[in-house]
């Protein structure tokens, strides 16, 4: 579905992501680890529209990305949940998830969606009129994941979704994770917390320096005595 | 001490003024806040409008609420057209000062030259129309500014509030990459606000030409007060510049006919300060 061929990010004259490839299959969950610092963000951000490509393709379903203008990557099917979840902070989570089915084709059927959304969060009912700023950090990435799925991706791409968050909230998120990407849409998930991520995937990358350094059904990857030092802090 | 008539009907007139520094605050402050344009152009615009108000009505003996029909449009698009130019040429908020600056002086140059700088008074049927209530007066045309400043400050409001594209506006300013990831065209949202701001500024043109003697230098009058208006009233707050707009206008009136004119400009900076400073403490 989601293909991209040997693409190029940099920031000014300093590359992030050199010549990557990368593909994703209809309803696949594929993972991406890496250290700090890899282009892990640069890559997702890169699929959402959010970074310019400087040289190669991206792809969906055969048609080219590249060329077109941010706010057209949504169109594709394709929502984000970004590092550090970049809730609208000033406006309500309500707003926030309406926000999310902007795109035309996600207007339809807007309250059916906040409803879904309630289901699978909540705890987000009592607060959707509260300003997104005001929540707690898990509640802030489910206002982000839900904003997400208000959108109908086809291609749901989270960044770091545990990152800050309790462990046992990290666990429910994987659930949620896992669920949504059992109901249909395909998911590429970046993530610190290699032994989880892995655990969840279909299919992993391993990115390194702005290279894939690695990739493989999860299993392999946890064979290799290079991931199993390097992500899972064994010696 | 001033009679109680005499300070009621301060307070009226103050209402009414404050109207119209709320009319002239709202396109400032949205276009401020929201797309990080500081356009002093706006004052410029606005005159602009009540010379073409002017014109129309006195000239061509149009009512001037009709003139409505042809100034919004075309500052609209004058807007959305500026606004274009400086996406193009990707203006700083900083430069965004400057270069509207430059505008305002060209605009009073035009003014100058098309209505030379003598003053202007626009005789319109309205002008002379005053209500009673009780003992107070109640001229036509403030009312008329009054009841404009109200409908498009809450308009501006209801529209940012419970609109997809005020809810994308706010999302853009907010983090415009993020919304733009969510389907947001920021460029085409920001032409419109811009467009908006500046048909604002047309209709406050309306209330100027309706209330007061026009003349070109007259555009600089407005800025001091108005900015801190915007300033006090929070910057892409719609409801804002109105409210603080009133309390300023009130204050400055009172000031007026207890002490003496030379007094009032003193009001609005002391309350400027005063509200930046509790502004600032409360961070
Ligand atoms: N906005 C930016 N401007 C300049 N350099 C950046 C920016 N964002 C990231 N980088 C650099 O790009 C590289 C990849 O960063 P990032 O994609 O955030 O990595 P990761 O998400 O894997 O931690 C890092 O060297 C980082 O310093
Ligand atoms: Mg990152």
């Amino acid at each position: 579905m989601l293909e991209l061929d040997r693409i190029q990010v940099s920031y000014g004259a300093a590359p992030a992501l050199w010549e990557v490839s990368l593909a994703i299959g209809a309803g696949e969950l594929v993972c991406v680890v890496g250290p700090n610092g890899a282009g892990k963000t640069t890559l997702i951000n890169a699929i959402a529209g959010l970074n310019r490509v400087r040289n190669g393709r991206i792809t969906m379903d055969g048609r080219d990305l590249t060329s077109l203008a941010p706010h057209c990557y949504c169109d594709e099917g394709i929502a984000i949940v970004p590092e550090s979840r970049r809730l609208f902070t000033g406006m309500t989570v309500l707003e926030n998830l309406e926000l999310g089915s902007y795109r035309l084709a996600a207007r339809p059927g807007r309250a059916q969606s906040v409803e879904r959304v309630l289901n699978v969060f909540p705890a987000l009912r009592e607060r959707l009129h509260a300003a997104a700023g005001t929540l707690s950090g898990g509640q802030q990435q489910m206002v982000a994941i839900g904003r997400a799925l208000m959108a109908k991706p086809r291609l749901l791409l989270l960044d770091e979704p545990s990152l800050g968050l309790a462990p046992s909230i990290v666990l429910e998120m994987f659930e949620v994770i896992r669920d949504i990407n059992a109901g249909g849409v395909a998911v590429l998930l970046v993530e610190q917390n290699v032994a989880m991520a892995l655990e969840v995937a279909t299919r992993a990358y391993v990115l390194e320096e702005g290279r894939i350094a690695g990739e493989g059904a999860p299993s392999a990857l946890l064979a290799t005595p290079h991931i199993r030092r390097a992500y899972l802090g064994e010696r | 001490m001033p009679s109680f008539t005499l300070l009621a009907q301060s307070v009226l007139s103050g209402i009414f003024i404050g109207a119209l520094y709320g009319l002239l605050g709202l396109g400032l402050s949205l276009t401020w806040g929201m797309l990080r344009q500081i356009n002093l152009a706006h004052f410029a615009l606005a005159f602009l409008g009540a010379y073409l108000t002017f014109q129309l009505t006195h000239g061509a003996g149009w009512d001037p609420l009709a003139t409505l029909l042809v100034v919004v449009p075309c500052f609209f698009l004058l807007g959305a057209s500026m606004h274009w130019l400086f996406a193009r040429f990707a203006i700083t908020p900083f430069n965004s000062l400057l270069v509207t600056f430059g505008l305002t002086v060209i605009v009073e140059s035009l003014i100058q030259w098309i209505w030379t700088a003598d003053q202007r008074l626009m005789d319109s049927a309205y002008g002379a129309v005053r209500f009673k209530l009780g003992a107070l007066y109640v001229p036509l045309p403030e009312l008329l500014t009054l009841v404009l400043a109200v409908a498009l400050s809450l308009a501006a409001w209801a529209g940012l509030r419970y609109t997809d594209l005020g809810r994308a506006m706010r999302a853009a300013a907010e983090d415009a990459p993020i919304a733009a990831a969510f389907g947001v065209n920021e460029r085409s949202l920001s032409l419109l606000l811009s467009g908006i701001s500046a048909a604002f500024a047309g209709v406050a043109g309306l209330c100027i030409a309706l209330s007061f003697t026009l003349a070109p230098s007259q555009i600089y009058a407005w800025i001091g007060v108005v900015f801190a208006v915007v300033m006090i009233g929070g910057l892409g707050n719609p409801i804002g510049p109105l409210v603080a707009g009133i309390v300023i206008g009130i204050s400055e009136s009172l000031t007026m006919a207890l002490t003496s004119p030379a007094w009032a400009p003193l009001v609005s900076f002391s309350l400027l300060i005063v509200v930046l400073l509790a502004r600032a403490k409360k961070i």
